[in-house]
């Protein structure tokens, strides 16, 4: 004991007491997670961050009926109310200059798990992640999401967003009863087929408030994984046969923006029903971080690093081919390690969709479009991830008017007023040459896009605004998506 | 130079550490994100005092303190801490270093310190000096800590070559 004390006194063992404590801290450091969302100084900012604005007031839900005051209460009084869950959209779709934004995060609790006809009532607050927590033990599964588990159901219903797999549609069509607060206030119990629902969903938050909805699940099925490697002409032909094989469940693909392989190489990944159903699987959390990203930003150094990166890729691709994943781990992929913090410059997603028999033409003319090597431009491409989208019959502003895949894409860029400007006429370019092959854009990020190209793409915006002003007649529901699109 | 540094500079130092400490405890919660970082990298901080402090007791009575040296290297903490233009995923591992150090020269200057015949009268002038500053302070409007970091860090690198 007498030597432990003295030994504790000598300054090598302090030494190394700071060397080990502080290795071990160094190590747990989390990777950092920008900062953005609603602000007690008044300001709101969403995931770019390129849209701050001034708010008057942020009121955190609690309830139907404390919401239903607030509506009514907007409404009498000509206010604007914006939506808002974890604020993952890009376009500052959840707020609106001096208006109240609803902070949707505390209504997140799960109200009914129904295990006989496989559904699951939840608060419009709530994670997709918090389902899979609930219904995991149950071995059941979401029929649609997104390939990560972070966004809340309300926002993402209100996007409609969508996912890997290829055999159940939309999102939006896996919702089979809704708890609306309309613009007046009223609490209304929609179900499915009904017009309001249908505006609702993918109504970008303009109709009202998404208290709960009920949805439909299916069975944790467990999954084989199965890579390929090829060139982007072959795509179409694999793509059809994937889908033509029924065993295919989810499907999604890579195309190469690295220098020397542009646009020409893919790696796709089926995920095959195996037949076994899981109820025991723990769901997994974010793993080896540190190193994914790591490999992401040597990625992003764009250049040799860049072809670096994508043969590593390619070769963990390879690595688990043959690996099973149930259905549930399947949709909840990491995403910490995408965090990008460099001060003066943004990472942000833009999504194309393309009619599933022009990919090949489109890449083409893609090629022609971007800069293969963009290591000493402003405007970079990091990430292109192809998934499929069956045609949508349900939503008002379909981004999928026939069967399509959509190119979900990576960007980084400077902010600085021509940097911006750099990056609008890019990405302005890049949709006038999808809108060429009778594609569309994704509607939930930073718009770059003009209105002409928004109307372009999305024909039906005048049905939407006028929809809009029959339901919403004194505007109570608004935000920056709202007045950039739609507001005369 | 032995003489300033024995009679005023150590009660500049205590003094002005404490003055200083809400606006550096501000910039490290800004920085650890976490209160689990935040409180690791106390003990970290508190770990290299004590590998400080028993650096200085263990040296011979007869050998250089380098006292000017720890008055300049708290300085430059300081001075990095206000000034730091890092990535901010950067930041939390530049917090890690600047705790080791801090702590490590806190440690090495309070067991110099307690060894000078005029400890005890500075114990009394650094109780009422801090008081009487930080009532001033709170009459201070500021939007960042940095300013007051790189003030106090200037000052305390400047007494050691005072």
């Amino acid at each position: 004991m007498k030597t432990m004390i003295s030994i504790t006194k000598k300054p090598w063992f302090l030494a190394l007491l700071v060397i080990i404590f502080a290795s071990m801290s160094a190590w747990n450091i989390p990777i950092e997670k920008r900062k953005y969302g609603l602000s007690q100084s008044g300001l709101a900012t969403d995931y770019t961050g390129l849209l701050p604005g001034k708010i008057e007031q942020v009121i955190p839900s609690e309830n139907i009926e404390q919401l239903q005051k607030i509506i009514k209460d907007s409404n009498k009084h000509g206010k604007h109310i914006s939506i808002a869950g974890l604020q993952h959209s890009q376009g500052g779709h959840t707020y609106y200059k001096n208006g109240t934004v609803l902070d949707m995060k505390n209504m997140n609790k799960i109200l009914e798990i129904n295990e006989q006809e496989k559904t699951v009532r939840v608060e419009a607050g709530a994670s997709w992640g918090d389902i899979q927590e609930s219904i995991n033990p149950y071995g059941l599964a979401l029929k649609v999401t997104q390939s990560q588990s972070i966004f809340t159901v309300g926002g993402s219903l209100s996007v409609n967003a969508h996912g890997r797999d290829i055999r159940n549609g939309s999102m939006a069509g896996t919702v089979k009863e809704m708890t609306l607060i309309t613009p007046a206030g009223e609490v209304k119990k929609l179900k499915r087929g009904d017009q309001l629902m249908q505006e609702v969903l993918g109504g970008y938050g303009l109709f009202g408030v998404i208290a709960d909805v009920t949805l439909e699940l299916t069975d944790n099925d467990v999954y084989s994984m199965h890579t390929k490697e090829l060139q982007t002409k072959e795509y179409e032909e694999y793509f059809h046969k994937a889908v033509e094989n029924e065993k295919v469940g989810f499907h999604y693909a890579r195309v190469s923006v690295a220098p020397g392989s542009f646009l020409n190489e893919m790696y796709a990944i089926d995920y095959n029903v195996t037949g076994e159903k899981d109820n025991s699987t723990p769901l997994k959390g974010e793993s080896a971080v540190r190193l994914s990203k790591f490999a992401l930003d040597l990625g992003r150094s764009g250049g040799r690093l860049e072809d670096f990166f994508w043969e590593s890729q390619k070769q963990f691709s390879r690595s688990f081919n043959g690996d099973t994943v149930t259905r549930n781990n399947a949709m909840r992929s990491e995403s910490d390690f995408m965090e990008f913090t460099v001060p003066g410059r943004v990472e942000v997603l833009q999504e194309f969709f393309v009619p599933v028999d022009s990919f090949e033409e489109y890449i083409n003319e893609l090629k022609n479009t971007l800069p293969s090597n963009d290591k000493h431009e402003d405007f970079k491409v990091h990430n292109i991830t192809v998934r499929f989208t069956e045609r949508d019959s349900f939503t008002h502003l379909r981004y999928a008017k026939k069967d399509m895949l959509g190119l979900v894409v990576l960007i980084q860029h400077g902010v600085n007023d021509k940097q911006m400007q750099h990056a609008e006429n890019m990405i302005q370019k890049w949709t006038e040459a999808t809108l060429k092959f009778g594609g569309t854009y994704y509607l939930p990020y930073y718009p770059y896009q003009t209105k002409d190209q928004f109307r372009r793409a999305y024909p039906e915006w005048e049905a939407f605004k006028e929809q809009k002003k029959r339901v919403d007649p004194n505007e109570v529901f608004v935000n920056l998506f709202y007045n950039h699109y739609l507001k005369d | 130079m032995e003489k300033n540094s024995q009679r005023l500079i150590p009660l500049i130092v205590t003094v002005g550490q404490v003055v200083i400490f809400p606006y550096y405890i501000i910039w490290l919660k800004e920085v650890s994100m976490s209160f689990t970082l935040f409180a690791w990298l106390f003990a970290v901080f508190s770990f290299s005092a004590a590998w400080g402090f028993r650096t200085y007791s263990v040296k011979k009575p007869d050998s250089s303190a380098y006292i000017s040296a720890i008055y300049s290297g708290m300085g430059l903490v300081y001075i990095a801490a206000g000034w730091m233009v890092f990535p901010v995923e950067m930041l939390p591992y530049a917090a890690l270093l600047m705790q080791i150090g801090l702590g490590f020269l806190q440690g090495y200057f309070r067991a110099w310190h307690i060894q000078k015949p005029s400890y005890r009268v500075h114990a009394v002038h650094h109780y009422l000096l801090v008081g009487i500053i930080m009532i001033g302070l709170s009459f201070v409007k500021i939007f960042s800590p940095s300013i007051f970091l790189i003030l106090f860090g200037v000052l305390l690198f400047i007494s050691g070559w005072w």
